[in-house]
C-alpha cells in the first residue's frame, strides 16, 4: 500500500474523509493513468502510420509493373517484386550521377562550412574586431533569407564569374548562410576565455588556438552543424535547377524533377526514382538520429 | 566566411532591389525604369495571383503545422519506452526533398489508382479530383504539413522537456485537469517559442515552389503559381520581364526582412525583462 501512496499522493491531500477511501481512489487514478499511457502509444502508433503509409505507398508501386500499377483492388503487398523500374532507373537514366552529384556537392559545402563557421564563430565570439557588432547585426537580419529570393542576381553574379554549370556554381552561393556562424559562436562563447588567454601568454598563434583548442572542444557542435548544411543541401531545388543546364551536373532533385517533366507518363519509373533518392539520407539519418534530432533545436539554441 | 557571406548574400540582397528598377531580359540589355514595376505591380494580374495563392498556402499550412507539431509533441513527450521509433519516423519526412515529397504524393493523389481515392473507394465514397482548380492549393498545403509538422514536434518536445515541472505538480494539486495546464500553463509558457515557430514555417511557406512544379506546374489555369514559382517563369520563359521578378523577389525578401525584425524585437523585450 505505501508503493501506491507514492504513486499518487494527490487524495491524501485533500484531506478530511478522504483518509478512508484512500486505496480504491488511489488505484483507480493508477489505472486511469495506465489506460491514458495506451491510449497516448494507440495515438502516437496512428500518427505515425499516417506519416510513413505515404512512404510504404511509393515504395509499393516502385516494385509493381505498369499494368499492376493501375489494376484495382491494389496489392498491399509488395510481392511477386517487379525490379524492371530500378533496373530502368539506374540502367537508362544519369540517375547515379545525379546522386553522386548531390553526394560531392553536399559533402564539399558541409566540409567547407563547418571550416569557416567555426572560424567566424570563433572571431565573433572570442576576438576583438573593428565592427564586429554591425556584421554580427547584418548577419543576423540577413539570416532568414533564402537563395530562392534572390536567383536574378545570383544567376547574372555567377554567369558574370563564368561558373555556371559548375560544381562551384552549386556550392559558392551555399556558403554564405549565416546560421552555422551563430551556432558556433554560441557554442564558442559558452568556453571559458582562460583558457584562450593561457595559451596566448604561451605565445599561441590564434589560428593555432583555433585549430588546436577550440575545434576539439566543439565537436560535437561540429558534427550537428554538418547534418544541418547537408540536410539543406540534400533537398535544395530552385537554385541547382537554374544553376545548371547540362544533363550530367544535375543534382538528384532536379534529375528527378526533369525525369517526371520530361520523360512523358511513367509511373513506375517515377516511384522508383523517388523510392532511391531517399536511400542516402535514410542511412544518414539513421546513422545520426540524434544529431538529426538537434536540427529541430537550432532555433532554441539561437535565442 | 565574411567574404562568401558579402558576396552571395548582402551583395543579391541589394542586387535584387536594384534590378527591380530596371527593364529587360536575363542577356540582353536592361534599362533603368525607376519604380514602374512597382507602380505597374497592381495591374499584373498574374503576378497579384501568385502573391494571392502564396498567401493562401502559407494561411492554410502553417497554422496545421504548428497545431499538429504541437499535438504530436504532447504525445510524444509523455511517452517513453519505444518513443524513440516514433519520433525516428515521424521525423523522417522533413529530410525529403520536395520535389520526391510532391512525387510520393502524385502516388496518394491519383485520381485513378491513388491511396485516398481506393480508400474513398473502399468505403463506398465518390472519388475526389485532388488537384483540381479549387483542391490543388489545399492538397500542397497537406503535403507541406506532412513535411514539416515533425520537425516542429520536435522542436516543440525539447521546449515542453525544459518546462519547470513543479507548476504542474502545484497545478493538479489545485485540481487542474489536463486540459486547464494545458490552457493556462503550457500554452503561455511556450509563448516566445510559439512565436518563434510561426515566423520561421511562415517564413518557409511563402516560398513554396518545389512541390508546386511537379505536382501541378501552377496549375491547374494558375490556381497554384505561387511567387517563386512567378519569378522563375519571369526570369527563364518570359524574353523582358526580369525587372518585373525582381520586383515581386524584393516583396518576398522585404516580407522575410520585416518577420525577422518581428522576431528579434520579440526575443530583445524577452532580453529585458529577464
Amino acid at each position: 500500500m505505501a508503493t501506491v501512496k507514492q504513486v499518487e499522493p494527490r487524495p491524501a491531500a485533500r484531506g478530511g474523509a478522504a483518509g478512508t477511501n484512500l486505496p480504491r481512489e488511489a488505484r483507480r487514478a493508477h489505472r486511469r493513468r495506465r489506460l491514458g499511457s495506451t491510449g497516448r502509444h494507440a495515438a502516437l502508433a496512428f500518427a505515425t502510420l499516417v506519416f510513413v503509409v505515404p512512404f510504404y505507398y511509393v515504395i509499393l508501386a516502385s516494385v509493381k509493373n505498369s499494368n499492376q500499377i493501375f489494376s484495382y483492388p491494389p496489392k498491399l503487398l509488395p510481392f511477386p517484386v517487379y525490379l524492371g523500374n530500378f533496373k530502368e532507373l539506374l540502367g537508362q537514366t544519369q540517375f547515379l550521377r545525379w546522386m553522386l552529384n548531390t553526394l560531392i556537392v553536399a559533402g564539399s559545402v558541409a566540409a567547407i562550412k563547418v571550416l569557416i563557421d567555426s572560424m567566424a564563430g570563433y572571431a565573433l565570439a572570442k576576438l576583438q574586431i573593428t565592427g564586429k557588432r554591425i556584421i554580427f547585426i547584418l548577419m543576423l537580419i540577413l539570416l532568414m533569407v533564402p537563395l530562392s529570393a534572390l536567383i536574378v542576381p545570383l544567376w547574372s553574379l555567377i554567369r558574370m564569374l563564368g561558373l555556371l554549370d559548375t560544381y562551384w556554381a552549386l556550392i559558392l552561393p551555399a556558403l554564405a548562410n549565416p546560421l552555422g556562424v551563430f551556432l558556433m559562436r554560441q557554442f564558442i562563447l559558452g568556453l571559458p576565455s582562460d583558457l584562450m588567454n593561457a595559451a596566448r601568454l604561451d605565445g599561441m598563434s590564434e589560428f593555432s588556438i583555433y585549430w588546436r583548442i577550440v575545434l576539439p572542444l566543439i565537436k560535437p557542435g561540429l558534427v550537428v552543424l554538418a547534418v544541418i548544411i547537408f540536410t539543406d543541401q540534400y533537398v535544395s531545388f530552385i537554385w541547382p535547377l537554374i544553376a545548371t543546364t547540362s544533363n550530367n551536373m544535375e543534382l538528384l532533385t532536379v534529375g528527378v524533377a526533369n525525369l517526371h517533366a520530361r520523360g512523358g507518363v511513367n509511373f513506375g519509373l517515377w516511384s522508383a526514382s523517388a523510392v532511391m533518392s531517399l536511400v542516402p539520407i535514410a542511412i544518414v539519418f539513421f546513422a545520426l538520429q540524434r544529431q538529426f534530432m538537434s536540427r529541430s533545436l537550432t532555433g532554441a539554441l539561437k535565442q | 566566411m565574411f567574404f562568401f557571406f558579402v558576396l552571395f548574400l548582402l551583395v543579391p540582397v541589394v542586387g535584387t532591389f536594384w534590378w527591380s528598377t530596371r527593364s529587360g531580359g536575363l542577356l540582353g540589355a536592361t534599362t533603368s525604369v525607376g519604380l514602374k514595376n512597382y507602380t505597374t505591380f497592381p495591374q499584373q494580374v498574374d503576378a497579384l495571383t501568385a502573391v494571392k495563392n502564396t498567401l493562401d498556402f502559407a494561411l492554410l499550412s502553417v497554422p496545421l503545422t504548428l497545431v499538429l507539431g504541437v499535438l504530436l509533441a504532447l504525445l510524444m513527450v509523455k511517452v517513453g519506452r519505444g518513443g524513440g521509433v516514433y519520433r525516428f519516423l515521424i521525423y523522417f519526412p522533413t529530410l525529403v526533398p520536395g520535389i520526391v515529397a510532391g512525387l510520393i504524393w502524385l502516388f496518394l493523389t491519383n485520381p485513378d489508382f491513388g491511396l485516398f481515392n481506393n480508400i474513398l473507394h473502399a468505403v463506398g465514397a465518390k472519388p475526389v479530383v485532388w488537384l483540381g482548380s479549387n483542391s490543388a492549393l489545399r492538397t500542397l498545403a497537406a503535403v507541406d504539413v506532412w513535411r514539416n509538422a515533425g520537425y516542429w514536434a520536435i522542436f516543440f518536445v525539447a521546449a515542453l522537456i525544459g518546462l519547470p515541472q513543479e507548476l504542474y505538480q502545484a497545478a493538479a494539486l489545485d485540481g487542474a485537469g489536463p486540459l486547464a495546464r494545458f490552457w493556462h500553463l503550457t500554452l503561455p509558457m511556450l509563448r516566445r517559442i510559439l512565436l518563434f515557430a510561426l515566423v520561421v514555417s511562415t517564413i518557409f511557406g511563402l516560398q513554396v515552389f518545389d512541390t508546386a512544379l511537379i505536382m501541378t506546374a501552377g496549375g491547374p489555369g494558375y490556381a497554384t503559381t505561387t511567387i517563386v514559382y512567378r519569378v522563375w517563369q519571369y526570369v527563364f520563359a518570359y524574353p523582358d520581364e526580369i525587372g518585373l521578378a525582381a520586383a515581386m523577389s524584393s516583396l518576398l525578401v522585404a516580407a522575410i526582412l520585416v518577420l525577422t525584425l518581428v522576431q528579434l524585437r520579440a526575443l530583445r523585450s524577452r532580453r529585458g525583462l529577464d
